[in-house]
Formats: structure tokens, sequence, C-alpha cells
């Protein structure tokens, strides 16, 4: 039996985390692992999915921290197949899948959601530009030709899942992930997934300004290795 | 001696005395900031010896160089600085993350009525 665990990073996220769960329980029967990175009040108040695993760090400490929490505690519980999925609503439940399938059927170690192969309605115009730059520079940076790095539903194999260390606790951990995958030559590829640009998603996300201190994150963390 | 030597110096006599004081056992740190005290002195007092210096390397004035010198010395610190915040971010992250796996915990399974329920 493949063992599946779905971790989502969340902080502060009461007013979506409860649909969430529900739209991913209703698509697959994943363990899920909600990673609650220091939320105030605590999410587990208004988790009451029979058998979701809850995590609390008693600190905030950022995105990419809490799904390394996810990632650690999944591979403890002897996790297969480790799929990473945002907690603010806008991913789609069926696009779990598939990228599940593909790990399964051994296509690649990562498998990558991307909104470029996929369809991403109402996405804002600045949001595209600022990916398109985001795209060369990890190119430059790795090597790597993603259409779609910063996308926050991918599916690791154990193999993968075991070997990557995200260092970066905040929203770095996305480029850092494509190094990774490249320090230790996995195999990745990327599958169409839909993104739902809400209001509310548009506003808890990274606002276009915040690019600038990834980029710087992801400077210093070259130099600081 | 111009007031601003005398409160130059007296500056760096108190942080090179606080130093001793809180650094006795860093042997190479304290001969380090000592000599650094020393050389401070020195240039306030002789102030012409920074501009001949400042003169040999294409500085116009002694005043100048001091000046780059600092903004090189606190690029640096603000380096080290750094680093050092980072690497308390990987241990506190670490200590948080294991705290958090071991404090983790499973919503009860009502597995027969869920089971309907699907």
């Amino acid at each position: 039996m493949i063992k599946v665990f779905i971790v989502i990073p969340a902080y502060n996220e009461q007013q979506t985390l409860s649909a969430v769960i529900e739209g991913i329980m209703a698509s697959v029967e994943y363990e899920l692992v909600i990673v609650d990175d220091g939320s105030d009040p605590p999410l587990a108040n208004i988790i009451h999915q029979p058998g979701c695993h809850i995590i609390r760090h008693a600190i905030n400490l950022g995105q990419g921290a809490a799904l390394q929490t996810g990632i650690c505690y999944s591979l403890q519980k002897g996790a297969d197949i480790i799929v990473s999925f945002d907690a603010d609503g806008q991913h789609d439940p069926l696009d779990i899948k598939p990228l599940v399938s593909a790990v399964l059927e051994g296509k690649a170690d990562v498998v990558m959601g991307s909104r470029f192969a996929g369809e991403a309605p109402q996405m804002p115009f600045m949001r595209k530009i600022l990916i398109h730059f985001a795209r060369i520079f990890h190119f430059l940076l790795t090597g790597l030709w993603m259409s779609d790095a910063h996308n926050g539903i991918r599916a690791l194999s154990r193999k993968a899942a075991s070997k990557i260390q995200l260092k970066e606790n905040r929203m770095a951990h996305a480029t850092e992930l494509i190094l990774e995958i490249k320090r230790h030559s996995l195999k990745w590829m990327e599958l169409p997934v839909t993104v739902h640009y809400s209001a509310y998603s548009r506003k808890k996300g990274q606002s276009s300004a915040n690019s600038i201190r990834i980029l710087f994150d992801v400077v210093l963390h070259k130099l600081f290795r | 001696m111009t007031g601003i030597q005398i409160l130059l110096i007296t500056g760096v006599l108190m942080i090179t005395l606080y130093f001793f004081q809180r650094m006795k056992k860093a042997v190479f740190s304290v001969v380090l900031v000592t000599l650094m005290g020393a050389l401070a002195i020195l240039l306030i007092l002789q102030p012409e010896l920074t501009n001949q210096i400042a003169h040999k390397i294409g500085v116009g004035r002694g005043a100048d160089l001091v000046f780059y010198i600092c903004v090189l010395i606190f690029w640096y610190v603000v380096m080290r600085l750094y680093a050092r915040i980072r690497k308390l971010e990987e241990h506190i992250t670490e200590l948080i993350r294991n705290q958090a796996i071991a404090n983790a915990k499973v919503e009860p399974t009502d597995s027969f009525e869920t089971n309907q329920a699907r």
C-alpha cells in the first residue's frame, strides 16, 4: 500500500483552511499533515478532520520551514510520496492525483505543478511578468528551465524528500528547492495545474514588492552556503 | 590637546576597557582590540600621520582615508553579523521543528462514522 502524505503549511489561514481540507478529502484519500506555522489563534481549534495530523511551530518561522517540518514528519511516518499544497485555496485538489501518479510511475522524483502549462484564470498582469523574470533568474542560477518555479503544489518521491534539505525558512525555499534538485541530480518534470487567484489569495500571497526580498534571500543563500 | 582629541581618546579608552572586562578569556581578540586602540590614539594625537599615509596612496585627506576604511570594516562586520544571525536562525528552526514533531497530534478517527460518510 503506497502511503501518500499531503503537507499543508499554514499561517493564519483560518478563513480558507477548512475549505481546503474538505476539498482535498472530497477528492483523494491520503494522509493530511497540517503544519501550523505559529498561527494566532492556533489552527488546531478549527481542524476537525478525523485522522488529520497537526504539527505546530511554537513561533512563526516561515513557509519554507513549515514545509520542511511537514516533510520530516511525513518521512518519519513512512510516507512514500509527499505532496505540498498551499493553504490559501489557490490550488485545485483534483490536480493532486496526476502529480502523484507521475511519481508512482517513476517518471520523475519531483513533479511540480505549473500554472503556465495549465490554466490560471485572472492572473494579475504584474504577476505574469514577475514570474517570467523569476524563470530567467532561475535558469541563470541553476541551468534548469522551468515554466513555473514558484508554485506551491508539487509531489516528491520518498527518495527526493529525504535528500532535499530546505534551509531557507521564508519564501526563498522555492528557489532553494530547485537548487537541491540540481545538487542531487533528481529527475523532475512539470505538469499543468490550475491556480485560482481569489481576492483572498492575492491579499495573503506574495506582494510583488516582496519578490525583491526573495531575490535578496536567494543571493545571500548562495553567498552563505 | 583639543576638545575633539579628548573626546575621541576617552571614547577609545572606554571601549577598550569595556572589552577587557568582558573578554578576558579571548586573548587574541583582546590583543587585537588593544592594538587597534593604541593605533587609534596615536592617529588622534598625530592627525598629520593619516594625511601623509593618505597622500601616499592617492587619497586627498587623512579623514577621507579613515572614512573609507570605516566603510569597509562596517561592511565586513555587517556580513559577519548576518552570517551569525542565519546560523542562529538555523538552530532555532531545528529546535522548533523537533519540538513540533515530538508534539504532533492526530485528530481522533471515528473510523466507523467516516467510512459511512464516504
